[in-house]
């Protein structure tokens, strides 16, 4: 090989190994990555797009999984900031000891019992504590029998796993793990939900507050013991009285450093809590309001 | 047809290539200094050092490595299913309960989705995709087919994702409005995923399927009309015979790509566990809400079982066992091809 030849070769190898090399190097440094609940995504991934576009920084946002996605990527390294709509518990704590979770709240969500318009329309516009039980447990399984028309109950239960679920079951059974294991169709995301609800007949299911548009779906009210009717309304969620409300958070490991500082900073800043309210949760500002 | 222009040697490409004189070639490689073959001394034949050339070995190396990986993975795949397997055993897979939270592992009911949702499709995009193969390879016109091949392979190449989507837009309403009478609870029923993959897995039939009856010899055709036969015989008493093999393997492609499909599947299928009819002839479940082996592999619970070890083993046994139909049904089928041939056999 001539020397001229062994120039081009090697050069040509630099060159390679710059174009393997360089892009990894600037991925590791600045894109910030975050996965986790598709409630709390709603204004998490508004608020990248204005980082974005205003401090030119590289943020990837995901919703695998919902929350306990969000966790388990937190907790095996693969994102920087976990969005989950359910608190840290002990078991997560317990299965990555060598992650500090640090979750941040950004705002509050409620839970509503969302039916089709069917079901609307024939009357039901309200449920107790123990008729939801009841057909979560198959006793109840014909609109009838709660004071509607007579359709069978369609009902999709969230998966396991996703927030919303978690805060129904905290609801009815006061801890999740005592809920009965039952085999209704299963539902994932938001959209998701409010589709499959809205072109069903006779269809519930649990589904973010802020998601129900009152036009495909309704909010069913919560009666309680009293007989009185409690309506997913932020004056009701503020006050604690509905019982189905859960708290929002951004988690990181350790005290946020670098691009995920910014990042929940302005989730914190006045803009970005206008974000939380204005998909319909409430704000921190409303929370100690009360 | 048109090929065979291009198999007659040009006239005067002929005459230009007599006229050539090859001067005596001296290879720097080659003992002889004159040859009269100036073929075979630009290619000298592999010596003994040829044996281990780079090509030799890289070649070896990159087989190896594929065969490494399949090993690994099953091998991964069985040692974190273990704890599942010891604590089961059988169970795991005749059970018919799955309730995670009281650590209840039964898996039939997901192979029975799976089973019932691909046979489903490989009964109604067999008879479709072998008939469409018919036309496009034996009565369409031969400008037309190379059309309608580019269609059907755009459409094999589509997102699983999109049909998915296609499913929940038209599909899940079509079949809720069409099952009325059986009053199904919503339109995410078995059956809807059936249809789905049958249209997914539709174009891999009819193109391979196609590939395999124009394989057939034109001669063959022709000696067919010479003897009187209709085009039907042809096709049945012909073609059929020949290019069996050929859409056998196109079937089996299918059905692997039917049992392994998650995203369209996940989407109209309902998610339901524990759905297993009341006697094995019954359809009833085909019109309700069910769960595959893929379905619940694609849900939120993969992630859950992370922080249970037995429910993690639970998870990855599912794909243990999903790998084990697919790759039993590929084998069980290449021995049925690879058999010995019967009176069917070709007669060539």
């Amino acid at each position: 090989m001539n020397p001229g030849r062994q120039a081009i070769v090697s050069l040509a190898a630099c060159l390679i190994g710059l174009a393997v090399l360089s892009p990894c190097a600037r991925l590791e440094g600045q894109v910030l990555k975050v996965n986790g609940s598709t409630t709390v995504n709603l204004p998490a991934a508004e608020a990248a797009e204005i980082l974005r576009s205003e401090k030119g920084m590289q943020i990837q946002i995901d919703t695998l999984g919902g929350s306990s996605g969000g966790i388990s990527m937190l907790g095996d390294g693969r994102v920087e900031v976990g969005m989950t709509s359910k608190p840290v518990s002990d078991g997560d704590r317990a299965h990555y000891p060598q992650v500090d979770f640090h979750p941040v709240s950004i705002g509050e969500d409620a839970v509503a019992l969302i039916v089709s318009r069917d079901v609307w329309d024939g009357g039901v516009h309200s449920l107790t504590a123990e008729q939801m039980r009841g057909i979560y447990e198959g006793r109840i399984t014909n609109w009838n029998e709660v004071g509607g028309p007579a359709l069978r109950i369609a009902f999709f239960n969230k998966e396991p796993g996703r927030g919303t679920w978690e805060v129904f079951a905290h609801w009815l059974y006061g801890n999740s793990k005592e809920a009965p294991q039952v085999s209704f169709a299963e539902v994932g995301g938001n959209e998701e939900t409010r589709n499959k609800v809205a072109s069903t007949r006779g269809a519930l299911s649990q589904l973010s507050s802020s998601w129900v548009d009152g036009n495909r779906v309704y909010a069913l009210a919560i009666q309680s013991f009293d007989g009185e009717l409690i309506e997913p309304l932020p004056e009701n969620i503020v006050s604690g009285k509905y019982p189905m409300s859960r708290p929002l958070f951004v988690v990181t490991n350790g005290p946020a450093r670098g691009p995920a500082a910014v990042f929940i900073e302005f989730l914190l800043s006045p803009r970005g809590q206008e974000l939380v309210r204005k998909h319909g949760y409430l704000s921190l500002a409303q929370l100690q309001s009360s | 047809m048109l090929n065979c222009n291009l198999l007659e040697p040009d006239e005067k490409i002929v005459r230009k290539l007599r006229s050539v004189e090859y001067p005596p070639v001296a290879h720097p490689g080659a003992k002889v200094s004159v040859v009269d073959d100036p073929v075979s001394i630009n290619f000298p034949l592999p010596t003994r050092a040829g044996n281990w050339s780079w090509t030799r070995l890289v070649s070896l190396g990159f087989t190896a490595l594929a065969g490494l990986f399949l090993l690994a993975m099953i091998g991964v795949f069985l040692w974190e299913s273990l704890p599942v397997w010891r604590q089961f055993g059988f169970d795991y897979i005749l059970g018919t309960k799955w309730f995670f939270r009281q650590h209840e592992f039964g898996i039939l009911p997901m192979i029975y989705g799976t089973v019932m949702v691909s046979a489903l499709a490989i009964l109604l995009a067999v008879p479709l995709g072998v008939g469409a193969a018919v036309f496009t390879a034996e009565i369409l016109p031969s400008r037309w087919r190379g059309l309608v091949k580019v269609a059907v392979e755009l459409l094999a190449g589509v997102p699983s994702v999109v049909y998915g989507l296609l499913g929940i837009l038209f599909l899940r309403d079509w079949i809720y409005r069409l099952l009325t009478p059986f009053d199904p609870l919503s339109g995410d029923t078995l059956l809807t995923a059936g249809i789905l993959l049958a249209v997914m897995v539709l174009p891999t039939i009819i193109t391979l399927s196609d590939d395999a009856i124009r394989g057939v010899p034109v001669l063959q055709r022709h000696a067919a009309r010479g003897l009187g036969l209709t085009r039907f015989e042809t096709v049945t008493g012909l073609i059929f015979p020949q290019a069996w093999r050929g859409i056998f393997a196109s079937i089996l492609l299918a059905l692997g790509r039917a049992m392994g499909e998650t995203v369209a599947v996940f989407l109209v299928i309902g998610r339901r566990d524990n759905v297993l009819p009341e006697n094995w002839y019954s359809l009833r479940p085909l019109l309700e809400a069910g769960q595959t082996l893929t379905s619940k592999l694609g849900g939120s619970e993969t992630f859950i079982a992370r922080a249970d070890p037995l429910h993690w083993a639970a998870i990855v046994g599912l794909g243990l066992v999903l790998m084990g139909l697919v790759v039993g049904i590929t084998w069980g089928g290449a021995w049925l091809m690879g058999r010995e041939e019967g009176p069917d056999a070709p007669v060539a």
